[in-house]
């Protein structure tokens, strides 16, 4: 076992927490179940780590870089939510963009990235849900592959949707090129989508969840689920709730959408308040950035709405989270829309 | 849109009508459930509102209303401004004795002690009484309804020798001398 192969094994027996490890060692097979079931790991970390090791030189007598990088993946798999997941978008198809199968794609996809860059270890395995995992470890003319901080990226074939975990900017270029030309497609761009949750941010993109759409007539009355009430409290604006409700509904999703933590507005526009000078007649635009963030920022900004604190109907700053299916908005300064952030007093 | 006026419908018997606005609905809806349960020899009704004025075409059902209260929540700017617009939609009529003013959050340390003030003004202004509220905790809701309970069962007519004005007269907020001024 060479040095790269131990530090790497290193850190995925420290990063995995112990109760999970004796499942992703079982998956991962090259240490026999009965062995893996005499391991104590209640022990520290350290000692674990000994051990495993010692069994993978006892059992496989070559264990090379590419069997510990499959651990990582197997792991990484179980559990993407650890970071920042970006989306990308694949555009401008061509005609066979059909026909792209599993094998042609990994061919073609280590071909073009390794005629661009000379050292980079990619990995690329197929998880039971369709999707392609890639696991791309970078490195330049002088100096080996970084296994240490690689970048994940989650393809599903026949799909225009890419997802990109810890891609530097630098790399960027490289890893758009090479996807490009093994799926057949013109270009690729970035969504300006991100989350932690792997899964909420596909679910969002691919719009697979629960959404309400405008209706003339109310709806019917067992899908309220309201609590009964008091015949002597009686609502005034018990219609205007209603329509909140609805149009809250229809804006941001009902019921379990998925998770984004943050939304993203950076405002390039001019001040067109009244009473101050000194913003008033600025030549260059008024930079700012707005973030809203929340534990389920979807959930939150319905919440908002239903209750009346953002005004209804709700701005397009806001719809357009769902109906473009983007948390990071640019907004130069065309004439409409700005200033409307003030809607929202608070989140 | 048309204001609220006290007298344009005619009272029932041994009933009390109460009408809660408050631009949160927060507040408003722990208070109703405590207030209509807390009373079992009158018939107690509670309207909920968000702002005045009322739409007309509730006008049909909605009962003689004996109190309003508006309910201001010092940790939102929005909650004393819609209080401030809802304010010109009620008949000069319910100032004498049928308004009070209910405010919530006045605890909150971050809480600037302007809008305290600027409530308190307002209050002194249409010589109203301004009671205190605890919304985040049980106890403070039930004291408030019992405080509001009492109030409605004045103006509403069922406890003899007080009526509303006089009550009104009796608690109605007043500010220091120096504040006073601004007024007089």
């Amino acid at each position: 076992m060479d040095e790269t192969t131990r530090t790497v094994l290193q850190r995925v027996v420290r990063k995995v927490p112990a109760t999970r490890l004796r499942e992703v060692l079982r998956t991962w097979g090259r240490v026999p179940a009965r062995q893996l079931d005499l391991l104590d790991f209640s022990t520290s970390k350290f000692v674990l780590f000994e051990d495993v090791r010692s069994l993978c030189e006892v059992n496989s007598n070559r264990l090379t870089l590419k069997h510990v990088c499959e651990l990582e993946m197997i792991y990484f798999i179980g559990n993407p939510a650890q970071g920042v997941w970006r989306a990308c978008h694949l555009t401008e198809p061509d005609d066979d963009v059909m026909t792209v199968e599993l094998r042609q794609f990994k061919e073609q996809f280590k071909a073009r990235l390794t005629e661009l860059i000379s050292n980079v270890s990619v990995k690329i395995k197929k998880h039971d849900d369709e999707a392609v995992w890639i696991r791309i470890a970078w490195g330049d003319h002088f100096h080996r592959p970084n296994q240490l901080k690689p970048t994940y990226v989650v393809h599903h074939l026949q799909t225009p949707y890419v997802f990109v975990y810890n891609l530097s900017t630098k790399h960027k270029p490289l890893l758009y090129q090479a996807l490009v030309l093994a799926t057949r497609h013109g270009s690729m761009k970035d969504s300006h989508l991100s989350g932690k949750s792997l899964t909420s941010i596909r679910d969002f993109l691919m719009r697979s969840y629960q959404q309400a759409f405008p209706t003339k007539y109310a709806r019917p009355l067992q899908e309220k689920n309201t609590a009964p009430t008091n015949p002597n409290i009686e609502k005034e604006h018990a219609e205007q709730e209603e329509k909140r409700l609805q149009l809250a509904c229809e804006a941001f999703g009902e019921g379990n959408v998925p998770r984004l933590e943050t939304a993203t507005y950076k405002l390039e526009t001019r001040y067109r308040g009244s009473g101050n000078e000194t913003l008033n007649n600025r030549e260059e635009p008024f930079r700012a950035l707005i973030k809203f963030s929340s534990a389920n920022l979807l959930v939150s900004l319905n919440h908002c709405v239903s209750a009346g604190m953002a005004e209804t109907p709700v701005t397009p700053l806001l719809s357009s989270i769902t109906q473009k299916g983007k948390n990071y908005f640019v907004i130069t300064d065309k004439g409409s829309g700005n200033s409307s952030q003030s809607m929202v007093q608070k989140k | 849109m048309s204001t609220l006026k006290p007298f344009s419908k005619i009272p029932e018997l041994n009933s009390a009508n109460v009408l809660l606005v408050e631009n949160e609905e927060q507040f408003q809806k722990k208070l109703a459930d405590v207030i209509v349960n807390a009373e079992k020899d009158v018939s107690v009704g509670v309207r909920l509102a968000r702002r005045l004025p009322l739409p007309v075409e509730n006008e049909e059902t909605r009962p003689c209303i004996d109190l309003v209260v508006f309910i201001i929540n010092l940790s939102f700017e929005r909650s004393f401004q819609s209080v401030e617009l809802s304010l010109k939609y009620v008949d000069p009529g319910f100032f004498l004795g049928k308004v009070c003013f209910l405010v919530t959050g006045a605890r909150c340390w971050s809480v600037s002690s302007d809008r305290l003030q600027s409530v308190r003004k307002l209050a002194t202004s249409l010589r109203c009484p301004l009671l205190y509220a605890e919304d985040q905790t049980v106890e403070g809701v039930n004291t408030a309804a019992a405080r509001l309970l009492r109030v409605l069962k004045v103006t509403a007519g069922l406890t003899p020798w007080a009526t509303g004005l006089s009550l009104s007269t009796l608690t109605r907020c007043t500010l220091s001398s120096d504040l006073e001024g601004d007024f007089d």
